[in-house]
């Protein structure tokens, strides 16, 4: 049975770990440093199968296993692998109580949760399951070789991980030769020979030593190997011991990362895991933490400098957040603080995860963020659309020919797919008051079947969403929101209705609804011959078959142009689009993506709330006083805007013009006369006007807004929108 | 790919006390989302059993989720894999939440599980049940 070891085979024993066969082969994996043999330390590491960071100690050695060993300040190599690897697959389990360990300890917490009729599951890394982290819920994220186990646990989680045993820090602890008192057991258990030992502390059972007395001192070596032990006496007399290996046996302390992790959690350790920690001898020299090379004299600056408390101590040298996650260091940062600061202190904090984890492990169960898909996005994929995500959606970009698509709404009849609009309903006795208060408009003031675009204010007087109050009947409204705000402004009608105690029901039908905005010069002809003779009129709404389809008309204008929105059952959707893409030949009709919509409501200066509003941006400061009724007694955000208005304005959202393209960037800065002046929210290239149109934060100066600005080095000139068909005589056709 | 299908059903939004009595054909699978919603497949023939007892109930054809039925030992394999809340021991139950990250209800019966998901989400959902 073999293994290859930085491509040399070498041979190994049944039941051999892959660094007792190592060691067999004379290899140490990193170098040198006392080993444990409990995966505790850092000092077995190598990179194994291509997986980096793996303790040999802990893993099984199996023919054909192929390890690289960390020679280079104990990093792993690169990794050269082309291919990805397998996902690794995520299992959740379900218990009462949750066991990390099944030694003597955990196995009687197990005991006595059954008796008291709990569920159990019960982990144990000789199991091949090892607890990496504990979280919320609370839950124990579990490795093993084949999977990531999610154990969830109902009442509590018990640490029965036992204790660590305490590794030696002075002058020559990085040297090969140096094992614990239990590594020195399995490896005389394993029939290894260890030459001539010595031993510090209670010497190891089964294993020919000779006891050193006295203090340790230091450990000397050459070739990176042990030769010698020196200890000191009482007296101060130094003893030298000659040696192959020096056994150490510096105490105990628990193994309790895990419960440390748990704080605010119900998580408990027993056994072992529960006890005090032995504390060492507080070092003179040498290095405290091998992981991140802290040595004593690192410990003596930052405590000078002023960091005399653990949590700090840890965040200022790093120490303890390493490969080993404080194993070695964290008896003597204890030992040094009690030294130093004549008060033993707590062990740092803990978090997740215990190990070095691959990409695969980490992502196991999680996926990316789901997008939604219209009921259309196979008819856009059909049409060779590209398409990108928005506020949540896939949504088609362009169909490949922006500019043709561009001009089919100018000058034809044009589609787009407008279902990701956010749509609720609200219905109920208190539906009016209700939106009274929500809204900043005149909720009363819209009669039956008609429809109003409206602002969404927050408490601060600012505009977090926007979109249309349809009324239906005195108890009863339709509601349109942003695609991407939708979600949010669903909470917030909640909220508030439950906050008032409000007699409404509410229902968000953004998934059950399909939208198709028809728009254009030609769209009344396409829609007559679709069956609607009689469309409804400038901002009122109507219901009634489209091409045999039950729609919801709304007669609105994003685009600038004669427009229809047609709200239908989202499973009706291809049969209402393609009728339209059918019939609408004749009139030379084309759809329309996100990079023409862009354009067109730039153009009519139509803002796009969380791309020209900011989170401070109130109604005044985009030009939308007008949809705010101050008259009202009450409605959110009054009190705010009616505090702001009384402040004088400092910046303004503007529209600017360029008369030579290329438009310049979204974001691109504005300045005036050398100074900061604010930036571009939306910015393009208009077919029809010939210029660049842009609308931008601008502050004021002195009082006053620039006329003429500078952008991208070039000069830009303030001027109103909308930019296109000022008297939207177009739109109202 | 597993295909899931558009359901055909009426959602209801009503007062929660209107729903718990309301007569809803027996032969119909009838979800309740949350204490003022239900949702009934196939779509409900006759309306009046909500709106006679509440005049302000919203009820609509409802399109906007898709489904698929697996056999008992498959959706308990996928949902070990991607469901992180417990699943309820009883049949039938009905339970929703995440799955595969997808807002996810969940109709549980002893042979098999109805697996109901937004119908924009179907697409995703049936991706990560195939892995």
């Amino acid at each position: 049975m073999r293994l290859i070891v930085d491509g040399r085979p070498i041979s190994y024993e049944p039941g051999d770990s892959l660094l007792i066969a190592l060691l067999r082969a004379d290899i140490q994996p990193t170098g040198g440093g006392c080993l444990c043999l409990g995966g505790d330390c850092a000092n077995c590491l190598a990179t194994v199968d291509g997986v980096s960071y793996v303790r040999t100690c802990q893993t099984a050695a199996k023919p054909g296993t192929v390890v690289q060993l960390h020679h280079t300040q104990k990093y792993p190599p690169l990794p050269q692998e082309d291919e990805a690897r397998p996902a690794v697959p995520a299992r959740n389990l379900f218990s009462d109580v949750v066991i990390i360990g099944a030694g003597e300890a955990g196995r009687t917490a197990a005991r006595e949760a059954e008796a008291a009729g709990k569920s159990i599951n019960l982990l144990d890394a000789t199991y091949g399951e090892e607890a990496i982290g504990i979280y919320p819920g609370p839950l124990v994220v579990v490795r093993t070789p084949h999977e990531t186990l999610h154990v969830h646990a109902q009442d509590e989680i018990i640490v029965a991980t036992g204790a660590a045993e305490i590794l030696p820090i002075v002058p020559g602890s990085e040297l090969a030769g140096l094992l614990t008192r239990r590594a020195a057991e399995k490896l005389a258990q394993a029939g290894l020979d260890l030459g001539r030992v010595v031993a510090i502390g209670t010497p190891p059972a089964a294993v020919d030593c000779q006891l050193a007395a006295g203090e340790l001192l230091r450990f000397e070596g050459e070739n990176g190997r042990l030769h010698t032990v020196i200890t000191q006496t009482e007296a101060g007399q130094e003893n030298r011991y000659a040696c192959d290996t020096a056994v150490l046996n510096l105490g105990l302390h628990p193994r309790n990362a895990l419960l440390r992790m748990g704080h605010n959690l119900p998580v408990r350790a027993v056994g072992d895991a529960a006890l005090e920690s032995d504390i060492p001898a507080c070092p003179n020299e040498g290095v405290v933490c091998p992981c991140e090379g802290v040595s004593v004299a690192d410990l003596e600056t930052i405590w000078e400098q002023g960091f005399h408390e653990m949590e700090l101590v840890k965040r200022a040298t790093l120490a303890g957040t390493g490969t080993c996650q404080g194993s070695t260091c964290l008896p003597y940062l204890r030992s040094f603080l009690l030294k130093k600061g004549k008060t033993l202190q707590p062990s740092f904090t803990a978090r997740p995860v215990t190990r070095q984890l691959t990409v695969g492990e980490v992502s196991a169960g999680t996926h990316h963020h789901a997008t939604a898909r219209t009921a259309l996005d196979a008819e856009h994929r059909r049409l060779g659309a590209q398409m990108e995500r928005s506020g949540g959606w896939w949504r088609p970009w362009s169909y490949g020919d922006p500019d043709g698509e561009y001009w089919a709404v100018r000058e034809a009849v044009s589609l787009m797919d407008v279902s990701t609009l956010g749509k609720m309903i609200v219905s109920g006795p208190d539906a009016l008051e209700f939106l009274e208060r929500l809204y900043p408009t005149k909720v009363s003031t819209i009669k039956d079947g008609r429809s109003r675009y409206v602002l969404l204010l927050n408490e601060r007087g600012y505009v977090f969403d926007d979109g249309l109050i349809c009324k239906e009947s005195d108890t009863r409204y339709s509601l349109t929101f942003t695609s991407g705000g939708v979600s949010h402004a669903e909470m917030w009608l909640r909220d508030w209705a439950a906050s008032w105690q409000m007699d409404v029901h509410i229902l968000h039908q953004t998934m059950s609804l399909g939208a198709i905005n028809v728009t254009g010069p030609l769209t009344k002809q396409l829609l007559a011959k679709a069956g609607l003779a009689n469309p409804p009129g400038w901002l009122a709404h109507t219901k009634a078959e489209v091409a045999g389809v039950p729609c919801h008309i709304f007669r609105l204008s994003f685009t600038g142009e004669l427009s229809f929105e047609l709200h239908h059952p989202a499973e009706d959707s291809v049969k209402l689009w393609r009728a339209l893409l059918e019939w609408g030949q004749e009139f030379g009709i084309r759809p329309h993506g996100l990079h023409t919509l862009l354009r067109l409501r730039l153009e009519k200066g139509h803002i796009i709330v969380g791309q020209d509003t900011d989170f401070d941006s109130t109604p005044r400061r985009i030009h939308h006083d007008w949809a705010v009724k101050l008259e009202k007694p009450a409605f959110i955000g009054r009190h705010a805007v009616e505090r702001t208005n009384k402040i004088p304005l400092d910046k303004l959202l503007v529209g600017l013009e360029m008369a030579d393209g290329p438009a310049p960037m979204e974001g691109a800065v504005i300045w005036h006369d050398g100074q900061f002046a604010g930036h571009i929210t939306s910015s393009a290239w208009s077919p029809v006007l010939h210029k660049a149109v842009m609308l931008g934060w601008l502050h004021y100066f002195d009082g006053h807004l620039p006329e003429t600005v500078t952008i991208d080095g070039r000069s830009a000139r303030r001027v109103p929108v909308p930019f296109y068909d000022k008297e939207a005589a177009r739109a109202r056709a | 790919m597993p295909a899931l299908k558009r359901i055909a059903a009426t959602r209801i939004v009503a007062q929660p006390q209107v729903l718990d009595s309301a007569d809803v054909p027996q032969s119909s699978l009838a979800l309740r989302f949350a204490a003022d919603e239900l949702f009934v497949t196939p779509p409900l023939q006759d309306e009046t059993i909500i709106t006679a007892h509440d005049p302000h109930a919203i009820l609509i054809r409802e399109g906007g989720f898709a489904g698929i039925w697996l056999p008992a030992e498959e959706a308990a394999l996928f949902l070990a894999r991607n469901c992180e809340w417990e699943i309820p021991n009883g049949r039938p139950a009905f339970a929703q939440g995440a799955v595969a990250s997808i807002p996810t209800k969940l109709w549980l019966e002893d042979e098999q599980v109805l697996f109901i998901v937004p119908a924009p989400y179907a697409h995703d959902f049936a991706e990560r049940m195939q892995d």
